[in-house]
């Protein structure tokens, strides 16, 4: 059941990124960077908050005079700000929800990836609230609405006594330390809690990605100045308590669930925020999936390179002092409770080499389930296969274009992660006879089931990063086929048709 | 023609950004209809008075505990009725708040109504029973379209006020 969601879901975000894929670059694809687009845009919203901020009033008359101001008199730079504040918020709500959505999809929240995932919920409230505070702050007509069903949903918690709404009813009832309050939650409190929030959520992430690239950054900052500039984020009608709002420009992206407060009651709104929140909290157990057991490390071959370390996705690697005797200082020791069995480890270590003649393939640090020694299996029973020119394809596990190769009667051998790949398996292929031309074909950054997979391969093979490919390889045997598995607008086939006639040539 | 491309995905987003921020307009309230907000918080009157102790009722109490009075907590519940000339806007029995029943009863009630002259009559309860209210007050007002009437009940005097 969850595995046909995900692979709906896969195809619907597939067929979003297909156009995508077309018009961007891979490294410059927004869908490849998603989350850290929600920072950047978060960055926005905090530079053009602090200019606002500047001019704010925190008082009943002063909040709605000093946003028109902003607005209408210094229209240039104060609506400028204002407007970049509104849709840099707005935008920050699209690309958490396809963040979301992808994480989810591509299955990268179960298992030990659980805490990431969780921790991303309180997230996204703090984001709302700070989002729905931001609107109360302007005291317009929508303010006063946001006001009046906030206070409302509040109200519905039984533990209150008086109605909060109460306070919205009346001129002499609304002070203004109610707006200081407001505003030290919208300009300080939630902000601190966002920032821990967003350090918590990427805790356990080995070089979290919260910058996407340069260019992205100038290029969407550009389009939100042309937006801002072309359709200015204006007020309503200044918040009258004498007289109820009739129609409003609701900000569809922030107050959505605000009509049904009316529509339904707030208690049905608790019931759908407080459900649908537990619902994705609870999903990485529901049902929980079968794990894969954690890489191992063997001290027999360990010699405490730390290369494993270094390139850990998710900090599952420590080295400790050594505990065998030998003469090494240290050696690796794996975290079970956050391995997640890609196997980058295994393609890291200089000792997983398929070369070895005396004893059985046992590397430094290897996954028991997918192993070294059954790498170099497959590598073989694949070479038998003697089209000429005969390519072996490497290919990532959760890749569906493998069954295409298959129908095809390609080749492949299957990795966990590309990453998993020690380039010595590559050099083995080729230069024992295995293969004429390896193609390896992995998912592109953004799209890896795990972490750095393509990344780490590309410099490996490229000699860039330890462990290198050997230089006696012909490399322009090897081809580097990162792509979508989910969204390519070239098969798999395609490019594996393409390499050999390469070869042929 | 990838440049133009890449423009053209940002434009999308923008648009996307630009459009769902205001649009598509809703709706508060008709064109043609008002609001009457009743909100107070009010505690009933206790439901047994307050009885002087006894001294020889207070020698069995142990020393710490003997208060010259005994005053059981629990209150009457609110009753209260709104009323546009003969038609009832609202009625309901506010219960009092605490796990004693010992608190205020409250409500925060928006009711919509056509707009135009209303006789209003609003009418409250707290001394318990179905008999008469204990305050009363009634008015004609005006609710022009999109108004917003609110009827609070003062504590201190002991009365509804109506604006």
């Amino acid at each position: 059941m969850i595995e046909r969601i995900h692979r709906t879901g896969r195809a619907l975000f597939g067929a979003l990124r297909r156009p995508m894929a077309r018009a961007f670059e891979s490294a410059e694809n927004p869908l490849n960077h998603i989350g850290a687009m929600t920072v950047f845009f978060l960055w926005i919203v905090l530079i053009s908050g602090i200019w606002l901020l500047i001019f704010f009033r925190t008082s009943v008359s002063g909040a709605f005079e000093s946003v028109e101001y902003l607005t209408r008199e210094q229209w240039y730079l104060g609506g400028i700000m204002r407007s970049l504040h509104r849709y840099a918020s707005d935008a920050a709500i699209v690309t958490i929800f396809l963040h979301i959505v992808k994480e989810f999809v591509f299955n990268r929240y179960r298992n030990n990836r659980w805490f990431t995932w969780a921790t991303g919920v309180p997230l996204v409230w703090i984001i709302f609230v700070l989002g729905i505070t931001g609107y109360w702050l302007v005291w317009d007509e929508l303010a006063l609405y946001v006001a009046i069903s906030s206070a409302e949903l509040i109200d519905s918690i039984p533990i209150f006594t008086d109605s909060m709404a109460g306070n919205f009813l009346s001129d002499d009832l609304l002070s203004n330390r109610f707006f200081t309050l407001m505003a030290f939650l919208h300009l300080i409190g939630l902000p601190i809690f966002l920032v821990f929030g967003i350090w918590l959520h990427v805790f356990r992430l080995t070089g979290p990605r919260i910058n996407p690239p340069r260019r992205m950054m100038a290029a969407t900052l550009l389009a939100l100045l042309v937006l801002s500039a072309v359709y200015p984020a204006i007020s309503h009608e200044q918040a009258d308590l004498a007289m109820t709002p009739r129609v409003l420009r609701l900000d569809w992206f922030y107050l959505h669930v605000y009509p049904l407060i009316q529509l339904w009651s707030p208690g049905w709104v608790w019931a759908l925020l407080v459900g649908v929140s537990s619902i994705i909290v609870i999903a990485p157990w529901a049902p929980p999936q079968k794990k894969e057991r954690a890489a191992v490390v063997t001290l027999d071959y360990c010699n405490g390179c730390e290369r494993c370390v270094d390139d850990c996705p998710f900090g599952a690697v420590e080295m400790v002092a050594r505990t065998d005797g030998t003469n090494y200082s240290h050696q690796a020791s794996v975290d079970p409770d956050l391995c997640v069995s890609c196997g980058l480890c295994v393609g890291a270590c200089p000792t997983a080499t398929p070369f070895r003649t005396r004893g059985a393939l046992v590397p430094g640090i290897d996954l028991p389930d997918s192993s070294a020694a059954n790498l170099r299996e497959s590598i073989i029973t694949a070479g038998q296969n003697k089209s000429s020119p005969h390519v072996i394809v490497f290919g990532c596990r959760d890749d569906r274009q493998l069954k295409d190769l298959d129908a095809a009667g390609i080749s492949y051998v299957k990795v966990n992660c590309m990453g998993q790949l020690p380039p010595s398996f590559v050099d083995f292929a080729l230069s024992r006879g295995h293969a004429d031309g390896v193609l390896l074909l992995g998912c592109q950054d953004g799209n890896c089931s795990y972490r750095f997979g393509a990344g780490w391969t590309e410099q490996r093979m490229a000699r860039l990063r330890d462990p290198m490919i050997r230089s006696r390889v012909d490399t322009s045997r090897i081809a580097l086929g990162w792509h979508a598995p989910w969204s390519d607008n070239e098969s798999a086939v395609k490019k594996h048709e393409a390499f050999k006639r390469a070869l042929e040539r | 023609m990838k440049f133009l491309a890449e423009a053209l995905m940002y434009a999308v987003f923008i648009a996307v950004i630009g459009l769902l921020s205001v649009w598509p307009p809703y709706e508060l309230v008709e064109d043609d209809r008002a609001i009457i907000s009743l909100v107070f918080s009010h505690a009933g009157d206790r439901i047994t008075e307050c009885r002087i102790l006894s001294q020889e009722e207070l020698n069995k109490l142990p020393p710490n505990m003997r208060k010259p009075s005994d005053c059981p907590r629990e209150r009457h519940p609110v009753r209260v009725e709104l009323r546009s000339g003969e038609k009832t806007l609202y009625q309901d029995v506010l219960l009092p708040s605490g796990i004693w029943a010992d608190g205020k009863a409250s409500i925060y009630q928006r009711i919509e109504v056509p707009a135009g002259r209303h006789e209003l009559f609003v009418g409250m309860n707290d001394s318990g029973g179905s008999g008469d209210f204990d305050s009363t007050n009634s008015v004609s007002v005006d609710m022009r379209p999109g108004r917003n009437l609110v009827i609070q009940f003062d504590d201190e005097a002991e009365q509804f006020l109506i604006r």
